[in-house]
């Protein structure tokens, strides 16, 4: 944090400095100003003047010792390096059971899933028009559609990672088909990527289903289920991404998201929980921009802050509590339309500031994200991009390799201080639920994507192919883009109608019935009821629709 | 005159139809084309089609502006029907985003004027807009002349 | 309707003889107060006693460019499909007193149009907005708690036009202090005393029935004089669009004479107030 520099005793620094001074402001005449993206004023040098190292052990210490800016794990990537977790889904549950079969078969540990939009908005795929189901993710309604989808797939030794928002309904499912085949709960692992209902709110993302104060009960209610009988499961995965890409600087991004997890974290205080068992599983997800030092900056500052504001503000005692973990996915934001291929050198830098950064886990996009729903082949390099950095690049051998450099310790302390500046603001509005609640932080990210485009039209902010080297921009022949088969889906949609109309009403409805009491009941976890409705055959779309009724409905938030 | 070159403004509805939610891009055209002397209608994601022709209805908008990043573009021309239907066939359409090249004739076909994709220049969506609206007045002016005499 | 001219006044005069059935109420107060929803949760109110609504939300224009951003029907969301409710949104476009105007045949259009209740949403701050509410038989002034001191530093103007006071939000927690602060305002008033003051929460629907029975009770108690109001109203709106007649043709006029009445007003050998006379008389048809 702030301090007062030691001054190094440097002989004959102050002079040799004074001369390139004078010798670069000759030779470069007008000097123009640059700042990041978050605003913070670039030099053209950083010395030992700027930052010396002294406090060493209080702002930086060792990877894997509090306050982790240096990484949250002694080893780091040296001993085991990030997940390669790649997102997919498409088409229906055989299409997607298909893809996740190849994935397994070379070697993956991990997989994701990511549901159809449709989804994602809490219908079921006889709610929507046809053309658009599966088309961005997987048509997943029920657990039976959740048992095709993990056909083959080996649960108990697998960590997964849901796409699966507030009211958690695919976890819901997996732990459906887990008790089917007969795998306990204990040996589930994963995560609920997209559980950050604040940041769905303030981005206006289509996660949002549950009106806020709905929502803010079954996240609650989720973390307390998962704590009791899905204990290797993270429950929460506090999200910067939707910010970032909304238009959110990298300074606001994380502050931000920081806030969130302050907030939540207070509310399972507030519940009762203890902040330990907690803070455990709090994961976090964000967007790389091609910014590399700012990037790389933002996630040092994060790492520290949290690690201090977990133990200093929340009381937690487990150093467990205190580490940053977060997975990666390189910016879709910096990719363009024009010269496509050009992706691939950008996913590149993208990906190296997230691996220099230290993250736990690392999506990388195909180059293709900016035109399409990325193709096989496309993904295959975005994964090869990862392993040409790791292994032929060799990004894993040094812990932390940007540290102790002026620049980066500069800018790390000096993006700190802004990020402090922004979680102040946001606690003098009441915490990140009453900030975003009021429209505070929606304004905020609104005039930075405002800004920033002002600069790419201005020509200030240079993307290569929007508005400079443009007559490198030659005709892409895309490849047909590939939709799924829609006779295919219409019969997914008819079975899922028989599905339906096979089940026993009356189980339906007692279902519905309990899940409705438990709306009404405050002091009845909802998130037990909804495992046990999935249970007995009720649909995605039956149960938002029951809690939108119930809780409220999600209506983003307009400010324009 | 207005500085869309039009008396009275230029009336666009800026919305996004379907299933996603990702509205960066639609807040800053729509804060483009009120900067350029619109009046903007802005609305928030997933409003369904009905909801669009009731409101084209109802603001007598010129010009709708759909903006689509995650396939939503694929029930544009439904939405063309449906406006054709309400009677609203002169209304000019354009649509903003992600749309596979190989996606796009069947939108022009449908009655779409113009696709704007990433990193499409302010100045080119403005002109477009304006001249757009500019059209769709006449009619509406010819319609009126029509029922006035 | 907004624009004016040659052809909105053709079919404002052949609707008006439809008009005088709708009861017009006006919904004013500043930008967070929730007039949005607040209309909303009435809108439900009236539906649900069969009533055929139209409403007229005024944004302001940007007074740069004259363009607007209109997103107020978007929080009255629960009617997007309800085909007998009808929403307009209105620039403000800035124009002289012209807004006033405008709005007053967009309610005719909307009345001769079979609408039995229009509603006119405006931001509770200026002159203009004063003006417009003024149109409305019943106008209910729409405040909320978490606005700090905006309801000390309130419009005097806007108290004065008020039927009905309605602090929103009133589950914030500054509520009562904001009913009481608005109930010491009125007591300073003389012809204020009558003037309800009602709470609601918008977002959960309370208070919105007793809204919605106080404003019928003014309403059955206004009916009489409505077609008086009518054509005070009408008096105004003539001498506004007068006044906004001379200021374009003074525009037009020929610079040496208006240069020459400046020159004596910026002197002295004449009042502003004469000078303003004979620039009249020379514009005189």
């Amino acid at each position: 944090m702030t301090k007062q520099a030691v001054q190094l005793s440097l002989p004959g620094f102050e002079q040799a400095h004074g001369g390139w001074r004078a010798e670069y402001g000759r030779q470069i005449g007008a000097d123009r100003t640059i700042r990041n993206r978050s605003g913070v004023e670039i030099k053209p040098l950083y010395t030992p003047r700027d930052w010396n190292g002294d406090a060493f052990l209080e702002n930086l210490g060792f990877p894997g010792q509090y306050p982790y800016t240096r990484g949250i794990y002694p080893t780091m990537h040296r001993g085991r390096t990030w997940t390669q977790r790649q997102l997919i889904g498409l088409g229906t549950p055989a299409d997607y059971n298909k893809r996740v079969r190849t994935i397994l078969d070379a070697g993956a540990t991990a997989i994701s899933l990511i549901p159809c939009n449709s989804v994602f908005r809490g219908n079921d795929c006889d709610e929507v028009d046809l053309p658009l189901l599966g088309t961005c993710g997987t048509v997943v309604n029920t657990a039976d559609h959740m048992d095709q989808a993990l056909d083959g797939v080996p649960l108990g030794n697998i960590s997964t990672a849901m796409n699966d928002p507030s009211p958690f309904t695919l976890l819901a499912f997996v732990l459906a088909v887990a008790k089917r085949r007969g795998i306990p709960w204990t040996s589930i692992t994963g995560t609920s990527n997209q559980s950050d209902y604040i940041s769905h709110f303030i981005a206006n993302h289509m996660f949002y289903r549950l009106s806020l104060p709905g929502a803010r009960r079954v996240l609650l209610d989720h973390i307390e289920f998962c704590r009791a009988y899905v204990p290797g499961w993270n429950p929460v995965s506090v999200v910067g991404q939707h910010m970032q890409q909304a238009g959110a600087t990298p300074v606001e991004t994380m502050a931000f998201t920081i806030s969130t997890a302050l907030q939540y974290a207070q509310d399972c205080i507030d519940r009762g929980m203890d902040i330990d068992h907690v803070l455990r599983r709090f994961t976090f997800f964000f967007d790389i921009s091609i910014s590399f030092f700012e990037e790389v900056a933002k996630f040092r500052a994060g790492r520290r802050i949290w690690a201090r504001l977990a133990r200093e503000r929340l009381g937690a005692k487990d150093p467990g509590s205190w580490r940053f973990k977060f997975h990666g996915q390189t910016s879709g934001v910096d990719l363009t339309v024009q010269q496509p291929l050009n992706n691939i050198a950008r996913v590149a830098v993208q990906a190296m500031a997230g691996i220099m950064s230290g993250l736990q886990s690392l999506h990388t996009d195909a180059y293709d994200e900016a035109i399409t729903t990325p193709t096989e082949e496309t993904a295959r390099i975005a994964v090869a991009t990862q392993n040409i950095l790791r292994e032929e690049a060799h990004l894993c051998d040094v812990i932390d390799p940007l540290g102790g450099s002026y620049y980066v310790e500069t800018l790390t302390d000096q993006m700190e201080e802004e990020m402090m500046a922004l979680i102040g603001k946001v606690d003098e509005a009441g915490g990140m639920y009453k900030a975003a609640e009021a429209g505070l932080i929606q304004a905020m990210v609104g005039q930075s994507a405002l800004a920033f485009q002002e600069k790419v039209e201005s020509g200030e902010e240079k993307v290569i192919g929007v508005n400079c080297y443009q007559a490198d921009n030659v005709a892409y022949a895309a490849r047909p883009t590939e939709r799924p088969e829609l006779e295919r889906m219409q019969q997914h949609v008819a079975s899922f109608a028989a599905y339906k109309a096979a089940r026993s009403q009356t189980d339906v409805n007692r279902a519905l019935d309990t899940l409705k009491r438990a709306a009404n009941s405050e002091g009845e976890n909802i998130y037990g009821r909804i495992v046990e409705a999935a249970e007995v055959g009720i649909t995605h779309g039956e149960i938002v629709s029951l809690l939108r009724e119930e809780l409220g409905f999600g209506h983003p938030l307009v400010v324009v | 005159m207005t500085a869309c070159g039009l008396n009275p403004p230029a009336r666009v509805l800026v919305t996004k139809i379907g299933l996603d939610g990702h509205d960066r891009g639609s807040r800053i055209v729509a804060a483009y084309l009120r900067d350029a002397g619109m009046e903007v209608i802005y609305t928030p994601p997933w409003q369904s089609i009905p909801a669009v022709v009731k409101l084209v209805l109802e603001e007598d908008v010129d010009v709708v502006g759909i903006s689509s990043l995650a396939t939503d573009h694929l029930i544009v021309p439904k939405l063309a029907d449906a406006l054709r239907e309400a009677g609203l066939g002169h209304v000019g359409i354009i649509v903003g985003g992600i749309v596979p090249d190989d996606e796009c004739p069947a939108l022009l076909q449908a009655g779409v004027s113009a696709i704007f994709g990433p990193g499409s220049p302010r100045d080119d969506i403005i002109a477009h807009v304006a001249a757009l609206a500019a059209k769709v007045r006449d009619v509406k002016n010819a319609e009126f002349r029509e029922i006035a005499q | 309707m907004e624009t004016g001219g040659n052809a909105a006044d053709l079919i404002h005069r052949r609707v008006c003889a439809r008009t005088g059935h709708a009861a017009v109420i006006g919904f004013t107060g500043a930008p967070g107060a929730g007039k949005s929803t607040l209309i909303d949760a009435y809108i439900a109110v009236l539906r649900g006693g069969g009533r055929r609504v139209a409403v007229a939300a005024v944004d302001p224009s940007s007074p740069l460019g004259g363009g607007a951003i209109l997103g107020d029907r978007v929080r009255m969301r629960r009617h997007a499909l309800d085909p007998n409710v009808f929403i307009r949104s209105v620039a403000s476009r800035g124009h002289l007193g012209g807004l006033s105007e405008s709005i007053h045949r967009v309610v005719d259009v909307m009345d001769a149009a079979g609408h039995d209740v229009i509603i006119v949403e405006t931001v509770g701050t200026g002159q203009s907005e004063v003006e417009v509410a003024e149109i409305a038989d019943i106008c209910v002034v729409v405040n909320a708690p978490n606005m700090g001191d905006d309801v000390q530093a309130m419009k005097a103007g806007v108290l004065e036009i008020a039927d009905i006071l309605v602090v929103n939000k009133a589950d914030l927690p500054l509520a009562q202090r904001a009913t009481k602060q608005l109930r010491d305002m009125l007591k300073l008033r003389r012809n204020r005393q009558n003037v309800a003051i009602l709470e609601t929460v918008a977002t959960n629907e309370t208070g919105i029935d007793a809204l919605g029975t106080a404003i019928d009770g003014l309403l059955a108690n206004r009916a009489a004089d409505k077609r008086k109001s009518r054509e005070r109203r009408m008096r105004r709106l003539i001498a506004q669009a007068a006044s906004r007649l001379a200021h374009d043709r003074m525009r037009d006029l020929a610079d040496a004479m208006l240069d020459e009445l400046a020159h004596k007003a910026a002197t002295g050998e004449i009042g502003i107030a004469e000078a303003a006379k004979q620039a009249l008389s020379l514009i005189r048809p």
